[in-house]
């Protein structure tokens, strides 16, 4: 965006009048979508700021009383905060892993397709057009011990049998979960890597055939090289979008067997327990985390979304 | 192209469209005759009909359905409550939560005559499980507990005689060695602490005592009781007697077990007797009952108490209209007009002295509910029922990771979770 | 990499139909098992005996229809707004120069990325206070605000690529900013806001953690809330089919709009974080 001037060579030949008022009205109409947009987030975060130093419970609004840090102290020495955010770090880099891998898959077959593309497109964009709970419910049905089709159709593995109950204990609860993740969103991911991939050019392909470079050696010397900066924005946008998790965790487990994310935890401590207080300290945490997740993606792999964007 | 005024008055049309939308949507109806709100828990049709049976010339009462799960009515009555909002007149309370609600001030007071008249109707486990601070705060509406239900055809291959009680570990041997399933309640939900605090009950302990202390009471599960809890726990989860869902397990997926091939013992509430009528009348045939199994050899067992306690809220604007309505809904023959419907038995004899409940249940099985409701233990009555039952939860789900140390450990748990030293 | 494409892609292209559609086939699948059936347990694909009653049933009752109401109403007007207000910014940021772009693209990526449940908290602590919980408005505001990011990036994508000559022309021709941008712009952004409109009723009809926790009965619960308190014929047991039923009628809108635009969508999809 810094440049956005010089892509615009009139500039110069306007009046200091003509700019002042075109700033004038860019103010104007930028400013309502910035209030509301800082209304609904900026407000009430200073508001959880300020509700995190008490202990207070809304159904028992009397015994409120100012505790300074404590909240803080009390959720960074507890072991089910750390578990919940390992719980949430582990859906994240799973999903977002298999994701880039499956989503890759589909969009080079999407790349080369000729035949069925309205079809084919219209089939990945169910997923992601469709509820993440009823994708949740779709996937608990499917798991389910007296109603999925999962234990049947898998019985022949050696450790699923019709009674494997998949909500009975950890791992193969955050399976389920993670399965149904993976589903809804990877056709977001392959679609934003269809479009790096329409970016590689075609000659430098072909170049690289004729020099005798294998399937593979293109891949990793020519297409992903190129892709780099939509392969950035898709694990960045998926990331932080996956860390959030929490509809299917409500809908399929209610965070039993451990299944917890932090989004959950700070859900149940605000509205299932009404405790104002440590919800708020919670939710600053977490804003928190996913800040450093965000700045620790920018600064690691370099992303400039300004230049992915093509605004540079 | 339309012109510049039309699109002004498309414009101006929108804007009131949206407007008017927005205002439906907040306004709510203001005949004159009010309509009174009633937040039930989802049954078969007999509060509905209650309702109906109740409304008069002065009001009408509609009901609304909250969530399946007693969290989950807590939760949503709670945050109207907090929010002050006058859209409810009348709730349907389960036990462990009226407490909190009454300590909040979110019940309007119940006049003295109408209490003396309920304790005089209620069963005396009711009253215990109404009462706040020694005064009634909810009216029993009706009152649950659970039997042993068990498959005829199953105990008479085992040979098991059930007229005499029988305890947990019995059960649990008979049915492992004869391929059959004990169906409980165990899933992540407040039915598996109903099912924890009647093992440690009938053990002669208790969850907590001195509740009304709140913060400050006395946590008693990490005792000898708390043991013999958790030792039949451990002992179904690792037998062969557990079912596939254990872990998951409700109500609803306890009589799907029960019913099944694999069927043969299962504690669950009165519905049962009438659940499998029409999905399944071989099973119906097949059920057998008896009182709720003893956790230790020679000491009454103590079955769970559930229910339903009718609370005025005290932000209702029909405060009066609504306490009148309370009285009708909560009658004996009101009571008994619901347990036929629904199978939830009534808080009162004399609700048990409705005709049709006669026809529909064998006397001995009536007598059996009476028995055990007579004994039953209900939960301690604390407004801090919430963060005791899910940190109750927490510490004993999942069932098979239950062990001699779970107690102590969910003692000391719930202890830190109520002076905030620990995240629940 | 032209010649590949034979055997591999066909394999591909049904590998990928089978993923996406699989768990709504199921879904459908279960939508017309009888409640009986699933109570009992039914875990084989197909139903044992096919029945339409869930629908009749999902449809008449008046939970779910109220929470179809909501839903509707509440994505609806919320995209109108939200589309509305980001697309006065995003002709700001493509077309204006003005100080703070950056920080207007900063601060609406920031939101993008910003843990709703972090709000749930005080929002409702503000919500009960105010008079907002549980009505529309408390719905259609922050839904608003969550879906801004997302069209005032779609849109400035899209604007930045609207002959900038013409609307150039126009103001020789004496018309002002304002007047430019709605003779000019406006017609040739459509497609744009058309674009944007849809994503934006999509996050509107999927959210779901403000759904349930700013809200608590039929009056403003959408459908992703309603569908996970929904209590069946027999309150002991989750309603597998009936919920299935439900969920399948909330994904018909979904269907049809992605049949109808699918091209849109994708477009839209890729210009806001990908192409220039």
């Amino acid at each position: 965006m810094t440049t956005a001037t010089a892509a615009r060579p009139v500039t110069a030949r306007r009046t200091t009048d003509r700019s002042a008022a075109e700033s004038r009205l860019a103010t104007k109409l930028v400013a309502p979508a910035v209030i509301l947009m800082l209304l609904v987030t900026a407000y009430p975060m200073l508001q959880a700021l300020y509700l995190s130093l008490f202990r207070y419970r809304l159904t028992t609004p009397g015994e409120r009383e100012f505790v300074g840090l404590n909240n803080y102290t009390t959720a960074l020495t507890d072991s089910l905060f750390w578990n919940d955010l390992f719980n949430t770090v582990v859906i994240m880099v799973v999903s977002v892993a298999v994701e880039l891998v499956i989503g890759f898959a589909f969009a080079m077959v999407m790349h080369k397709i000729i035949f069925g593309r309205g079809v084919m497109r219209t089939s990945i964009l169910i997923p992601y057009g469709i509820i993440t709970v009823v994708s949740a419910f779709a996937w608990q049905f499917a798991f389910s011990l007296n109603n999925g089709f999962v234990n049947g159709w898998l019985s022949w593995l050696p450790w699923i049998s019709p009674d494997t109950n998949w909500f009975g204990s950890h791992w193969p609860a955050m399976f389920a979960i993670i399965a149904s993740e993976i589903w809804k969103t990877t056709p977001f991911m392959s679609l934003l890597l269809l479009a790096g991939l329409s970016q590689v050019s075609e000659d430098m392909l072909e170049a690289a055939q004729v020099d005798g470079a294998t399937w593979f050696q293109r891949l990793y010397k020519v297409i992903l090289p190129n892709m780099r900066a939509a392969i950035m924005v898709a694990v960045l946008f998926r990331a932080l979008d996956a860390f959030r998790i929490f509809d299917n965790i409500f809908v399929m487990t209610k965070g039993a067997q451990k299944t917890e994310s932090s989004s959950f935890l700070t859900y149940r401590q605000v509205i299932e327990q009404f405790q104002l207080g440590m919800g708020s300290a919670l939710s600053v945490l977490l804003f928190l985390s996913v800040l450093i997740l965000a700045f620790g993606i920018v600064k690691l792999f370099r992303v400039d979304l300004a230049q992915a964007r093509g605004e540079s | 192209m339309a012109t510049r005024s039309q699109r002004k008055q498309l414009a101006v049309a929108a804007i009131l469209a949206l407007m008017a939308a927005l205002l439906a949507a907040c306004g709510g109806s203001s005949s004159a005759k009010p309509t009174l709100n009633w937040y039930i828990n989802p049954d078969t049709g007999g509060q509905d009909a209650v309702a109906k049976k109740c409304s008069t010339d002065q009001y009408t009462i509609a009901t609304q359905v909250l969530p399946t799960d007693a969290t989950q009515q807590r939760i949503q009555l709670a945050r109207r409550l907090a929010a002050s909002d006058s859209s409810i007149d009348l709730m349907s309370i389960d036990p462990p939560y009226t407490a909190e609600f009454a300590n909040a001030g979110y019940l309007a007071p119940i006049a003295d005559r109408f209490a003396a008249k309920l304790k005089s109707q209620s069963f005396k486990s009711a009253i215990a499980a109404a009462t706040w601070k020694g005064k009634l705060v909810v009216a029993p509406f009706w009152s649950n507990t659970q039997v042993l239900w068990y498959r005829k055809s199953f105990v008479d291959k085992a040979g098991i005689d059930m007229s005499k009680p029988v305890t947990w570990d019995q059960l649990i041997k008979v049915a492992s060695q004869n391929g059959g399933t004990v169906a409980v309640q165990a899933n992540r939900y407040e039915g598996y602490v109903v099912w924890i605090n009647a093992l440690v009950s009938g053990a002669g302990g208790s969850l907590v005592q001195d509740a009304a202390k709140g913060v400050d009471a006395k946590i008693t599960i990490n005792s000898p009781a708390g043991e013999d809890a958790a030792k039949v726990i451990e002992e179904l989860a690792g037998s062969s007697a557990k079912p596939a869902d254990l872990s998951v397990s409700t109500e609803g997926t306890a009589s799907t077990t029960f019913g099944s091939s694999k069927g043969a013992f299962m504690v669950n509430w009165t519905f049962i007797w009438h659940n499998y009528d029409e999905t399944d009348p071989a099973v119906a045939k097949d059920i057998g009952y008896a009182m709720y199994p003893e956790t230790v050899a020679g000491e009454q067992a103590r079955p769970p108490y559930g229910g339903i306690g009718i609370g005025v809220s005290s932000f209702s604007n029909h405060i009066d209209l609504a306490t009148k309505a309370m009285e009708c809904i909560t009658s004996p023959d009101n009571q008994g007009i619901n347990a036929e419907l629904t199978g939830n038995m009534p808080a009162s004899a004399a609700g048990y002295d409705y005709p049709p409940l006669k026809k529909l249940y064998p006397p001995d099985l009536l007598a059996l509910f009476q028995k055990s409701l007579q004994v039953a233990a209900p939960r301690s009555v604390t407004p801090y029922w919430g963060d005791i039952s899910s940190a109750i939860l927490s510490t004993w789900h999942s069932p098979t990771s239950v062990n001699d140390q779970t107690p102590q450990e969910s003692a000391t748990f719930i202890e830190q979770v109520l002076k905030g030293d620990a995240l629940l | 990499m032209k010649q590949r494409s034979g055997l591999g892609t066909w394999v591909g292209f049904a590998l990928i139909l089978v993923w996406c559609l699989l768990p709504v086939v199921w879904i459908i699948s279960l939508s017309f098992k009888p409640v009986a059936e699933t109570t009992v347990g039914s875990p084989q694909f197909l139903p044992k005996t096919w029945t339409i009653q869930n629908y009749k049933d999902i449809l008449d009752n008046p939970d779910f229809q109220h929470a179809l109401l909501n839903s509707f109403g509440i994505a609806l007007i919320s995209t109108a707004l939200a589309v509305v207000f980001a697309m006065f910014c995003a002709y700001a940021i493509a077309r204006l120069e003005f100080r703070g772009k950056r920080l207007v693209l900063s601060l609406a990526l920031a939101i993008a990325m910003f843990p709703v449940v972090a709000l749930v908290g005080p929002l409702f602590d503000l919500w009960r206070s105010i008079g907002l919980f549980n009505t529309w408005p408390g719905l259609i505001i922050p839904y608003m605000s969550f879906t801004l990011p997302l069209a005032i990036w779609t849109l400035s994508a899209f604007f930045r690529e609207i002959p900038w000559e013409m609307e150039q022309a126009a103001q020789v021709d004496g018309a002002t900013s304002w007047q430019a941008f709605r003779k000019v712009i406006v017609p040739l952004a459509a497609p744009g806001v058309f674009t944007a409109a849809i994503l934006t009723f999509f996050f509107a009809w999927n959210e779901f953690v403000l759904a349930i926790s700013l809200t608590s009965t039929t009056a403003s619960r959408t459908v992703p809330a309603q569908l996970s308190y929904f209590v069946g014929p027999d309150p002991f047991n989750p309603p597998y089919s009936q919920l299935a039923t439900a969920s399948v009628i909330v994904t018909i809108p979904v269907i049809i709009i992605v049949l109808l635009f699918q091209r849109r969508i994708v477009a839209g999809l890729t210009s806001g974080a990908v192409k220039g």
